[in-house]
């Protein structure tokens, strides 16, 4: 097992690399450059963008910008925003905690509603309740967090006045006050249920057939001949085969946390690394652009070898070596 | 593996498609196309009001009487400010909506833009040598004693070679500046400090625009103590703990989040009856249920978003003159940025009626009214009205809406439709399609409102075809006369000094549509000209009102109106007076429940 980590992380490192060069180059065919958007006769004067640009070597040949951004990367060095005018690291620090709080929520909030969810309509398969949730479930899949997240606080916020309409906590908390803690939690909570509203779905469809599937196989029936009570059958015989596949989704849950919140925090101002990313992207906030999506490539690397060595973890019989 | 590989690149893909999408109102900020849409001009004054907005402001009179002390206001911004907060570093207008209330400068502006004394007065001889007095006693928010070495402080940053920010133009003017960045000099020549409240700034030449284009804003010393000009920039208290001297302090900041101000109780001027004044980032979407709820008290809003605002029971909207125009320009030459200078001149659109009867093909007060919400005006010529010289509307040709005078100015031009296709060709009898370009930020309204006008050119005759130009892309490409790029939509937001020069003389970069005449940039050299025009206001609004019918009948770009800046105030607000130059200052505000929160 070991020895298949070490292989699968020196595998990554020609992988970065090939990821880095399409990162690279998908960043520089973006038209335009961050100075773009300071042209403004109130504010700058043209001989100012031009020193600027020179001076942030977008002049010089393209291949000498690659090895300037790869060798420093590699040293830790991921640049200064253009836009924020501070180091990338702090930058991504900073708002790292709200993009794993939120995360970390939304998964949380998954698991619950899925499990609670599946489980129920995987044991009165095709009876109303199943068709219900399954309905809710397709419409989940089918409706775009985006217009879910506005729809949410239009109702939920507007007009019944539960949830705030966005942010990360109430103006004028002192971090790390009781109240604060509290607060940060009623303002996640619709941002993480439609965050997690995809994988809800998803795992909760899952969940059901596979507890569908087992419940028609022998040693079910050999348990229910002997005489085991039903609750017993489906909590521990059924759910325990039925969670291996759905725990090496948690490989991937890692890639989805920090992704798929890229258009939630926009929707609901949470200053995390979605609405960063954004930012970034309509300012051509190159250092800060490239390296989240670095980061956001490394996530997936390690999300995929996270759910492989999960499967061996859970499941024996599968044997990496 | 390789599934993740195409992931990455997916996500990218995917993520710049999101940006075109949402890109909307971030891109606001950016460029100077959408930074018209911004509030370009932080200074307040106190004057009236005047057409619409007088209606609103009555309207909040049942505030107005007996102020009340306490309470806070929520105002909100559509995108998070970015870079750094401090006046002397801030890049674009989002930061300047949390530094107004904090910092002030020794200088502001009344309705004309006329400047008027704040924290210093100031005489002057020949418009070379400033002699400035500082008022005495002004405390800083740390309690530091305010004094011209602040300013000389301030100066000396911007002019220094490791400054990072962008406003070495507003200092280059003075005595000995460019020495001093060139390091032959320890101090600026032209500064002669002479007490702590006394200060004689000297210019390289006596100009009559010295005094608008001055840096007049200090910077604390103790803040930035000890960091070295190339770290300021991104130093704490440039990018979030700003001092000034202004009726609100900063309190507590969560970036991209929220800005906590709290009153500054020892303010010069008086006590602001506001306890606080907390300025919130609220997505666009969310902006208008806020407001309902009275999550947010005021907002600048899009002016697509004032009638949906307006008909909220507990706003008002609240609407004063902008200083920003849009147009239609037309790529008239080739500019050589090393010369400096218009190399080629551009046949396709030279001739003068043909631009002209473009002019009278658009309906533009019909433009206004449907995509900007008729929060705006017509315009004859590239000066906002309330710019002092502006010239008299009559005295600017109207370019009414009129498909008539535009088909007869066409066929004076030689443009007419010789094959029968219901188009005109050119008066050589070629096929004449007019380019025309305008930005795409990924919101469905410009590919309309831009739709509008090449219908309305058709409609007389004149086949046009629309493209739609990636904004990053889009300025680049005008800046660098892309021959992709022929006619173009475009807009300036313009600040306190009226000067047009950067953006149409024929030696300017700015000057997109390449307009070049010997008059025009002779009428304009002469308007700064102290030789020429002296300190007389009224020379001076002359040789402009002249430059103006000359752009005006050359029509170098279809000016198509200025727009108006819109406020959604919700109605527990009151004190506000507002003006040309924005709102009064901060420390009049109030909220009628103030005492009760």
């Amino acid at each position: 097992m070991l020895k298949y980590t070490l292989r699968r992380l020196l595998g990554m490192i020609p992988m970065l690399l090939l990821i880095s060069i399409v990162v690279f180059s998908l960043a520089m065919f973006m038209p335009g450059d961050p100075l773009g958007g300071e042209i403004d006769p109130t504010n700058s004067d043209p001989e100012y963008i031009e020193e600027m640009r020179e001076k942030l070597g977008y002049n010089d040949p393209i291949h000498v910008q690659y090895w300037t951004w790869v060798t420093n990367f590699v040293q830790g060095d991921f640049g200064k925003s253009t836009q924020y005018k501070v180091q990338v690291s702090e930058l991504v620090k900073s708002r790292m905690l709200n993009t794993l709080f939120l995360g970390i929520s939304s998964i949380v909030i998954t698991y619950i509603f899925a499990f609670a969810m599946g489980m129920t309509a995987g044991r009165k398969a095709y009876s109303k309740l199943d068709h219900f949730i399954g309905g809710l479930n397709y419409f989940g899949l089918a409706v775009p967090n985006y217009i879910a997240g506005v729809v949410i606080i239009y109702f939920f916020s507007f007009k019944l006045g539960w949830i705030p309409f966005g942010g990360s906590h109430e103006i004028g908390l002192q971090p790390g006050t009781l109240e604060y803690w509290i607060s940060r939690f009623h303002y996640v909570l619709a941002p993480a249920i439609v965050l997690g509203a995809l994988s809800t779905a998803s795992y909760t469809q899952f969940l059901r057939n596979d507890i569908i599937e087992s419940s028609r196989k022998d040693f079910v029936r050999t348990a229910r001949a002997k005489g085991t009570s039903e609750s017993k059958i489906y909590n521990s015989h059924i759910l325990r085969n039925s969670l291996i596949p759905l725990i090496t989704f948690l490989g991937f849950d890692i890639v989805t946390i920090v992704n798929g919140a890229v258009i939630t925090e926009a929707i609901f101002t949470y200053p995390g690394i979605g609405t960063l990313f954004l930012n970034s992207v309509n300012n051509r906030d190159y250092s800060v652009l490239m390296t989240l999506t670095m980061f956001f490539s490394l996530l997936v690397l390690i999300g995929n070898l996270v759910a492989d060595l999960l499967y061996g973890i859970v499941d024996p019989r599968i044997r990496i070596d | 593996m390789k599934k993740s590989y195409w992931l990455v690149a997916m996500m990218l893909v995917l993520a710049m498609f999101l940006a075109a999408c949402g890109g909307d109102d971030s891109e606001e900020q950016g460029n100077e196309d959408e930074g018209t849409e911004e509030e370009s001009s932080d200074e307040s004054s106190e004057e009236g009001t005047e057409e619409e907005s007088s209606e609103e402001g009555s309207e909040e009179a049942s505030g107005d009487g007996e102020p009340v002390d306490g309470g806070t206001l929520i105002y909100a911004i559509d995108s998070e400010p970015s870079g750094p907060l401090d006046i002397n570093f801030y890049r674009s207008s989002t930061e300047a909506e949390i530094n107004q209330f904090v910092q002030e400068g020794f200088i502001e502006y009344d309705e004309e833009f006329n400047p008027i004394p704040h924290l210093a007065e100031w005489e002057t001889e020949d418009q070379k040598t400033y002699n400035f007095t500082i008022k005495e006693g002004v405390k800083w928010h740390n309690g530091d004693e305010l004094t011209v070495n602040d300013w000389v402080f301030a100066i000396e940053t911007l002019a220094h070679p490791d400054y990072t920010g962008p406003r070495w133009a507003n200092v280059q003017t003075i005595e000995g500046a460019a020495d001093f960045r060139e390091g032959n000099a320890e101090e600026i020549s032209g500064l002669n400090v002479k007490s702590d409240y006394e200060i004689e700034i000297t210019f390289d030449k006596a100009r009559v625009n010295n005094l608008l284009n001055l840096w007049t804003n200090p910077m604390n010393q103790t803040a930035f103590e000890g960091i070295e000009v190339a770290e300021m920039e991104e130093s704490a208290p440039s990018m979030t703990e700003i001092v000034g001297t202004g009726p609100f302090k900063v309190k507590n900041t969560s970036a991209g989040e929220y800005y906590e101000l709290e009153k500054n109780e020892d303010y010069w001027q008086g006590e602001p009856h506001l306890d606080g004044l907390t300025v919130r980032v609220v997505a666009n979407t969310s902006v208008i249920g806020a407001l309902e709820n009275g999550e947010v008290d005021m907002v600048p809003v899009h002016p697509t978003q004032g009638k949906e605002a307006d008909a909220l029971d507990n706003v008002s909207v609240i609407t004063y003159p902008g200083v920003s125009y849009y147009y239609v320009g037309f790529k008239l030459g080739v500019f050589d940025k090393e010369a400096g200078e218009i190399v080629e001149d551009k046949e396709k659109y030279s001739n003068k009626k043909l631009r002209q009867a473009l002019w009278h093909a658009i309906d533009r007060e019909q433009w206004i009214e449907t995509f900007f919400g008729g929060y705006g005006k017509t315009l004859n010529a590239p000066i906002p009205t309330s710019h002092w010289i502006a010239a008299d509307n009559d005295d600017l040709k109207q370019y009414e809406y009129s498909t008539e005078k535009a088909k007869e100015l066409l066929a004076e031009a030689g443009y007419e439709d010789t094959n029968g296709d219901g188009f005109v060709e050119d008066p050589e009898g070629n096929e004449f399609v007019l380019s025309f370009s305008h930005y795409d930020t990924g919101n469905p309204s410009f590919e309309t409102r831009a739709q509008a006008l090449v219908q309305q050119w058709e409609a007389v005759g004149v086949k046009s075809e629309l493209e739609m130009v990636e904004v990053q892309n889009y300025y680049e490409m005008i800046e660098n006369d892309d021959p992709a790029i022929e006619a173009f939509f475009g807009g300036w937001s313009v600040g306190a000094d009226p000067d047009p020069t950067a953006l149409w003389a024929s030696d300017q970069l700015w000057n997109y549509p390449r307009f070049n005449n010997e008059e025009a940039d002779q009428l304009l050299e002469d308007a700064l000209d102290v030789e020429v025009v002296g300190d007389d206001k009224d020379k001076r609004k002359d040789v402009y009102t002249e430059w103006q019918k000359l752009v005006n009948e050359e029509a170098p770009a279809l000016i198509i109106g200025e727009l108006e800046e819109v406020y959604a105030v919700n109605e527990r607000v009151g004190g506000l007076e507002y003006d040309v130059t924005g709102f009064n200052n901060a420390m009049n505000w109030f909220v009628t429940d103030g005492a009760d929160k």
